[in-house]
Parts: structure tokens; C-alpha cells; sequence
């Protein structure tokens, strides 16, 4: 494993500036998102529409190169998405963390899961897969508002 | 034996990490073992193994002499009194444990207050937490200075008539700050107070003598201290031990047993209930011997050089910022860099094979007063050289460059 694999230029941008790093104005959902073992922190603002569909999505917070790019990159795919394309692609990307090759989803372009797939060099770091799904578990959280804050240690990657 | 020479008694620094030497850095959290210690848990098992105390065969009396010699080793290393004042834990966290529950448990009543300072690791504030809950007492933090220090004024400060002990770090794990524990010990029993200390960071570098710091409590982890994992000290001082109730209870610990009631056995076995970490406590005294080899003077000159060298090295360093600036400062450095996550930057100096700590360190209350999230922290033992210190600034600027 490369340390250039992790640190990909797309990372890098995305960790220096992140897209969407702001707070939905008149935002339906929301959740946090904290890892205690590193001090991670994310709040996910959603718009729904009447339909359903991702008006808008935000997110504030502090974090490493990693879950920063990660949320960006999240939040920059999700927008205009319906709930339940949202919920596919959450799934389709958690699973490739985890262990799949590639992403299946057919719902985002090529370029996008190019875009994505930049964040598989995590599965290299045990200890840093975290990082790349905080935000991604908090958006599941948001959507479902089953919990207020999620803590991710309790969690499965 | 030659400072020089300590690292070959480590076999992991003979390993590579991603192709590169191991430039451990990470001591504070944990410290690499010498291969007397790992020789001596291997011929424990293979050759002399027993439960001690119980049974009167060959092996067992043996082995039972092998882990009391540990307790003499130990009193002898940090100048206690007494043999029996040693306890064996599974850890330096147990140890406070130990205390914190027993202690509160006879002494404590609601609107009680318990101080403890800024500094302290969670494991020197959690189990006092439990006694927040369960009898309503308080807990005061005396304040953390600009330089990362806990001073003997702003202990007085926080000192009421309700308070009934002190519990302070002896060396803090991210400023490296060393705290004056005589002189507080002093003004605390002036006052009527008992003082534990948390000597987890300062028992590998710094020499102690209980008779002469006059604490009542002092806790240490003995995997940081070239020792075995699963396995910590609590000195106290006997009186608080005969008077202190058990903490756990079970076999090895008793006296006489009834039907109707239960008499507790003699010191120290009154806290040690259960098989205790037998192979690990007589490997042990191989890490005391290892200590006593080099010298305390030797271990605290050679790390003493290191600190400073490693402070200007990084102070020189645009862009890192040393976290805390202590007058009296142990074997920590910690920084940040700019706006790089420490997490990021641990992760760039693996891949050089330099190992450090990112994180909050197990000191929430005190990053939360930094107004930091995180820290990286390089932390040195006993075998780390100059060299070592050049390679984690040559590996900073390479993780500079990769954000910049």
C-alpha cells in the first residue's frame, strides 16, 4: 500500500476545501455523527422535498483529511437523489469499504464512483475506515432520525 | 551497558516497518519489551509453571517465591516501607480503581469533593466519576496554566474544608508537564488531606522514593515501564491498606469463611483476589533489573538530552506548534502542524516507520481547554536516540509537503 493511494490529489482537495461545508437553511433532518476515539465530529443537515427528493444537503464539522473528503464527496453525490437512491448508494458504498471490489450502484455516473472508489485506500488502515464512513452512517441516521447522534465505535464499519 | 547499545536488547527494533528501521515513538502509550522480559514469561510457562500461594508441591513454592521476590524488588525500586505495601493489579486504571471505590466507600458522603487537575488521563477521573453517581460527591479540577502545568497554587486554590483527597497526575501524557507531588503532598497533608498519585507516565522516567514524596497512593502501569501487559502496582501506605475494605472478592483473599460471616486475609493478599497475572508479575523483575542495569541517573540524563533536543529540533520547525511548556518537562513532545489532522499526520509518519500517538490521548478535559480536538504526540523511551528525533522532523516535512 502506497501512501499515495490514501492521500489521492481528489482527497486532498476535497479535505483542504470541502464541498458543502455549510448549514442547510430551513433543513428537515439533521443527525450527528462523533468517533470517540479520535474526536470526530459531523453534523448532516437534509432537505427533503415533497417527493422526496435531496433538495439540499450540508454538513459542519471537524475532522481528518479523510472524513472531510469523505463527507464532501458524499454530499456533493447525494443532492437530487431520492431517499430511497440515497439509501442504495449508502449501502453500495459501505459494502465496498468493507469488502467488495468495486461499487454496483447504477445510480451514479462513472465519474462519480471514480470519485468514490478514491476513498478505498482506507481499506489498507484498519484504524482509518472509520474516518471514511462516519459521515455516511450519520447521513443513514439523518434519513431514518431513529437516533439523534450516532456513535460510531458502537457501530460496524 | 552502554546507552548506546539499549536498543539491540529490543528485539522488535530488528523488524521493518513498510520496509523502513522502526522509529518508535509511542512509549507514553505503551513501551517496546527487552528480551529478558519476553525470555522470562517463555521459561516461566515452559519450565517453572504454578499458581502461587495455594499448593505446597515443588512447583508451587517455587513459583510463589518467584512472584514475592517481584514485591521486593518493586518495594526496593520505589523505596516503600514495606513489602506488603506493594498490590498487584491488572493495571495502573485498577489500581485507581481500587482506590477510588474503597476509599469512597468508607469515607466518602454527599457534598464530599475529590480533587483531581486538568491534566489528569480519564483513567484518574472516570472511577471518581462512579462516586459522583452512586454518593453525590464532587469533583474540583484545579486549573492547567498557559505552559501546560498544574502549579502548587492553583492546588491551594481549589482546596475547601469538604475536600477528602487529591488525586493528581505525577507527569502529564500530553504536556509532559511534571507536577510538584512532594510539596503538594506536603501542603495536602497539612491540611489532613490523603494524595494518590497517577505515576503511569512518570514511573518509567523519573526516580521515586515513597518515604521521601510521602504520598498515600501511588498507581503505575508496568507495560510502560518495559514490563509485561495486564499487569499494574498500587503502593499504598499500610495503614490505609489495613483500613481500606476489599475491592474484589474471592479466593487468595480471605481469611476464614462461614456460613455466617468472612474474615479477610493478611496484607497484601487482602487485594489480590483470584489467580492474579503470575507469569507477568515475575517477568517484571526483569524489567526492574533491566531499569537498575542502566541506572535511573543514566535513564534520566540520556532522556533529559532527548527532550531538549527533540523541543528545538521542532520548535525550529515552521508551522509546529509544541503543545504545553513546562519548566520541569518529561518525556513527551506533543504538536500540531498548521491545520493538518493528527490523524493524518500519523498516518504519513507510519509509512516512514515512525510510530506516534493521535488523538485526544485519554485527556478530553484538557484538549477541551486547549480547544483542541486532537493532538500528535511522539513520546520516547529509554532506547530512542537523536537520530530518531531527525527522522520524525524529516517525516513532518514530508507530511507538510503532502498538504501543503
Amino acid at each position: 500500500m502506497n501512501l499515495k493511494e490514501l492521500y489521492q490529489e481528489i482527497i486532498l482537495d476535497h479535505g483542504k476545501n470541502p464541498r458543502n461545508l455549510r448549514k442547510t437553511d430551513n433543513f428537515n433532518k439533521d443527525a450527528k455523527g462523533y468517533n470517540p476515539l479520535c474526536g470526530d465530529k459531523v453534523h448532516i443537515y437534509l432537505k427533503l422535498n415533497e417527493n422526496k427528493k435531496v433538495e439540499d444537503i450540508s454538513f459542519e464539522g471537524q475532522g481528518c483529511a479523510i472524513s472531510m473528503a469523505s463527507a464532501s464527496i458524499m454530499t456533493s453525490l447525494i443532492k437530487g437523489k431520492e431517499e430511497k437512491e440515497v439509501k442504495e448508494i449508502i449501502k453500495d458504498f459501505l459494502e465496498m469499504i468493507k469488502e467488495k471490489e468495486s461499487l454496483n450502484t447504477k445510480l451514479l455516473e462513472e465519474d462519480e464512483k471514480t470519485k468514490l472508489m478514491c476513498l478505498s485506500g482506507v481499506k489498507q488502515y484498519p484504524m482509518r475506515v472509520k474516518c471514511a464512513t462516519l459521515s455516511w452512517h450519520t447521513l443513514i441516521s439523518a434519513i431514518d432520525k431513529s437516533q439523534n447522534e450516532i456513535n460510531i465505535k458502537s457501530k460496524e464499519i | 551497558m552502554n546507552i548506546d547499545d539499549i536498543k539491540k536488547e529490543f528485539p522488535i527494533f530488528s523488524n521493518k516497518v513498510h520496509n523502513n528501521d522502526l522509529v518508535y515513538l509511542d512509549s507514553a502509550n505503551s513501551s517496546q519489551k527487552p528480551l529478558v522480559v519476553v525470555d522470562r514469561i517463555y521459561d516461566f510457562y515452559t519450565k517453572e509453571f504454578s499458581n502461587v500461594g495455594r499448593s505446597v508441591h515443588y512447583l508451587a513454592v517455587a513459583a510463589t517465591n518467584l512472584y514475592e521476590n517481584t514485591r521486593t524488588s518493586v518495594q526496593k525500586y520505589i523505596n516503600a516501607k514495606d513489602k506488603n505495601e506493594i498490590v498487584f493489579t491488572k493495571g495502573a486504571t485498577e489500581a485507581i480503581n481500587l482506590v477510588a471505590s474503597t476509599f469512597g466507600q468508607k469515607y466518602l458522603k454527599e457534598g464530599d469533593e475529590v480533587l483531581v487537575t486538568e491534566l489528569e488521563h480519564h483513567s484518574n477521573y472516570v472511577p471518581w466519576h462512579y462516586l459522583r453517581k452512586s454518593k453525590g460527591i464532587k469533583i474540583e479540577f484545579s486549573e492547567v496554566n498557559e505552559n501546560g502545568e498544574v502549579t502548587l497554587e492553583s492546588i491551594e486554590k481549589k482546596i475547601t474544608k469538604k475536600t477528602k483527597i487529591i488525586a493528581i497526575t505525577h507527569l502529564s501524557n500530553v504536556t509532559g508537564a511534571i507536577l510538584p507531588v512532594k510539596e503538594i503532598t506536603k501542603l495536602a497533608h497539612s491540611k489532613g488531606i490523603p494524595v494518590l498519585i497517577d505515576g503511569c507516565q512518570s514511573a518509567p522516567h523519573l526516580k521515586l522514593d515513597m518515604q521521601d514524596l510521602g504520598c498515600d497512593f501511588y498507581a503505575i502501569s508496568c507495560h510502560k515501564m518495559y514490563g509485561p501487559t495486564g499487569l499494574g502496582i498500587l503502593y499504598a501506605k499500610k495503614k490505609w491498606l489495613e483500613e481500606l475494605p476489599p475491592y474484589q472478592g474471592g479466593g487468595g483473599m480471605i481469611g476464614e469463611v462461614k456460613k455466617e460471616d468472612i474474615t479477610y486475609g493478611d496484607l497484601p493478599n487482602k487485594f489480590e483476589a483470584g489467580t492474579m497475572a503470575t507469569a507477568q508479575v515475575i517477568a517484571f523483575n526483569e524489567s526492574i533489573k533491566f531499569l537498575n542495569k542502566i541506572g535511573i541517573d543514566n535513564i534520566i540524563k540520556h532522556e533529559n538530552e532527548l527532550i531538549e533536543y527533540g523541543q528545538e529540533l521542532l520548535r525550529k520547525n515552521n508551522s509546529v506548534k509544541l503543545i504545553g511548556n513546562p519548566k520541569n518537562k518529561g518525556a513527551v513532545l506533543s504538536f500540531t502542524i498548521g491545520n493538518i489532522h493528527p490523524h493524518d499526520i500519523a498516518t504519513i509518519l507510519d509509512e516512514d516507520g515512525v510510530a506516534i500517538r493521535a488523538g485526544h490521548h485519554c485527556c478530553q478535559i484538557l484538549h477541551e481547554k486547549l480547544g483542541l480536538v486532537a493532538t500528535a504526540r511522539a513520546s520516547l523511551g529509554v532506547y530512542n536516540t537523536k537520530e530518531d528525533l531527525d527522522k520524525l522532523n524529516s517525516s513532518i516535512n514530508k507530511c507538510k509537503k503532502i498538504f501543503e
